[in-house]
């Protein structure tokens, strides 16, 4: 049995909560603003998908704030990384969406933690370098715990006291889409009745900016133009942070208790490209067969799907190898599902990306709408044939096909449905 | 002349009140070893993880583990906090001998006597 989203719970740069996430969606509403990373007036990179209400910029927790509401105590504050602050406060909204007490998931061996981050830069560097000045003599007793790639997960079990699978993935920008999928997977099995998928990246330039050596951030200061997936003049994807949880359970876990399924997952699939470190294959050889081994997993045709979210991150590369793989699956087949691509309005949150969109497909299906592409402007060649609405679709998505990718090539597709296709 | 005193090696003690960054300046002008009692208690106090009972008086009975509800990695960050403001380095067998603040003081102390004396 597929299992079905009972919750989700959102930092985004478009949104703190699940009303102003979608009402951002809805509207077409982007959360990019200007930064000065590093004090630097002149940086090429002038704007990054920003994360509001938080004060997590220091390396020193002491320093730190929140939105009211969540509560973090300090001997969790003091092993936590700034992007850990973000996912601890996504969890506690994803279990409240849920109806779900934290008592309720604390040391029950059946909810598994499924963990994404790339751990925190800002952190390393401070801590190594505070080591490094005393040649080795001390260093921060917790900085490991909170800075390598495994502190979302370390944390966030201790915290929620998660007591079934823990576990945390390392795949890029595909991160929390493997979380999500072998989430799904446990519990398909029946190894778990519930899983909370957490995905969770910094905004800051130790995070961010490596990108821009990388030649992959957009120069561009206007927001609207910085980010615009698909469009032929984009030059670049806008780095974002933020953090989003999931709560998964087995259909009569969640029907026992009465809770109110969002959304089926209903399918995933994955393929690589096997190409290049850190480019896309030019005609999208490893997304298209993750996309067709997704449909398949789902046991749905490609006429099945309504909507297409893409993982389009504005990059010349990465978006045209997209277009073409989205048109090897539907157009060829004389299909055009609307295709939507939101980081336009988030900018792109690398590890976080998969499950945020996740996210944003739950509530496509739960509101009954479809995310547009509000920049774009010109398509791009490559995107010849397919449906790229500018404005959001009030029109139920029916059926959706959720895209992402990281380097090295990895793809992996979801595919998310009404809960009544497939319940009684 | 009087020697004036190296600045505060960090921020570290502005959170803490007024008498124990004083305290602190005693000792760093004078070697005054007494005045770091306010200073050892302030850190003992200020790192003790959340949920443990409020501490009305501290004194060197007080211990770290059952008064003032410390855990390993909590006594690791205080002895790194001790060891950054005060520059030296307070080894594994020094902080199993730790129980209550009165140990820790005297091993601050000590740890400081051996530091001038160039051990």
């Amino acid at each position: 049995m597929n299992p079905v989203v009972t919750g989700a719970g959102f930092i985004t740069p478009i949104g703190n909560d699940r009303p102003s996430v979608e009402q951002s969606l809805r509207e077409g509403r982007h959360g990019i603003e200007h930064v000065e990373f590093l004090g630097n007036p002149d940086l090429p990179i002038k704007v990054a998908g920003t994360v509001k209400g938080f004060d997590v910029e220091s390396p020193k927790w002491r320093d730190w704030s929140w939105p009211r509401g969540y509560d973090i105590p300090k001997d969790v504050l003091r092993a936590l990384a700034p992007h850990g602050v973000y996912a601890i406060c996504a969890v506690e909204q994803a279990l409240a969406n849920a109806g779900l007490l934290p008592s309720d998931v604390a040391d029950d061996p059946a909810t598994g933690l499924y963990c994404a981050s790339a751990g925190s830069a800002m952190l390393l560097h401070h801590n190594i370098a505070q080591m490094r000045a005393v040649r080795g003599a001390r260093g921060n007793p917790l900085g490991v715990v909170s800075s390598i790639a495994g502190t979302l997960n370390f944390n966030l079990s201790a915290h929620f006291r998660i007591t079934g699978t823990v576990c945390g993935f390392i795949s890029a920008c595909a991160s929390s889409s493997h979380a999500l999928g072998y989430a799904i997977d446990d519990l398909r099995l029946g190894r778990l009745n519930r899983a909370i998928v957490v995905g969770a990246e910094e905004m800051n330039a130790d995070t961010l900016l490596p990108f821009a050596h990388m030649r992959a951030l957009s120069n561009q200061a206007d927001p609207r133009l910085a980010s615009r997936p698909f469009d032929v003049e984009r030059d670049g994807f806008v780095g974002a942070g933020g953090a989003v949880a999931l709560v998964l359970e087995a259909p009569g876990t969640a029907k026992k208790r009465g809770a109110r399924a969002l959304t089926v997952a209903a399918g995933w699939g994955q393929a690589s490209d096997g190409f290049r470190i850190a480019a896309s294959h030019p005609e999208g050889a490893g997304l298209r067969l993750a996309m067709e081994r997704a449909l398949a997993d789902a046991g749905i045709p490609p006429s099945g799907i309504g909507y297409v979210s893409a993982h389009a991150t504005s990059t010349p590369v990465g978006d045209s190898a997209e277009a073409i793989a989205i048109g090897q699956v539907f157009t060829t087949r004389g299909l055009r599902p609307p295709v939507g691509a939101t980081k336009g309005l988030t900018g792109h949150t690398l590890s976080l990306s998969g499950v945020m969109q996740a996210a944003f497909c739950v509530l496509s299906i739960d509101g009954g709408f479809m995310p547009g592409n509000p920049h774009l402007g010109v398509a791009a060649p490559e995107c010849a044939g397919l449906e790229l609405p500018r404005g959001t679709v009030a029109a139920a998505p029916g059926t959706i096909l959720s895209n992402s990718s990281g380097f090295g090539g990895s793809n992996v597709c979801h595919v998310f449905a009404a809960p009544a296709q497939f319940t009684d | 002349m009087p020697q004036v005193p190296t600045p505060v090696p960090s921020a570290a003690l502005a959170r803490f009140p007024a008498e124990v960054l004083e305290a602190f300046q005693r000792y760093r002008a004078n070697g005054d070893a007494s005045a770091l009692e306010s200073v050892v208690i302030a850190a003992a106090v200020d790192y003790r993880p959340a949920g443990s009972a409020p501490v009305q008086a501290v004194s060197d009975t007080t211990r770290l583990q059952a008064d003032l509800g410390y855990d390993s990695v909590a006594v690791a960050e205080l002895v790194f906090f001790l060891e950054d403001l005060f520059e030296m380095t307070i080894t594994n067998d020094d902080i199993m001998a730790v129980g209550t603040i009165g140990d820790l003081r005297a091993c601050v102390i000590r740890k400081l006597a051996n530091k001038s004396a160039g051990a």
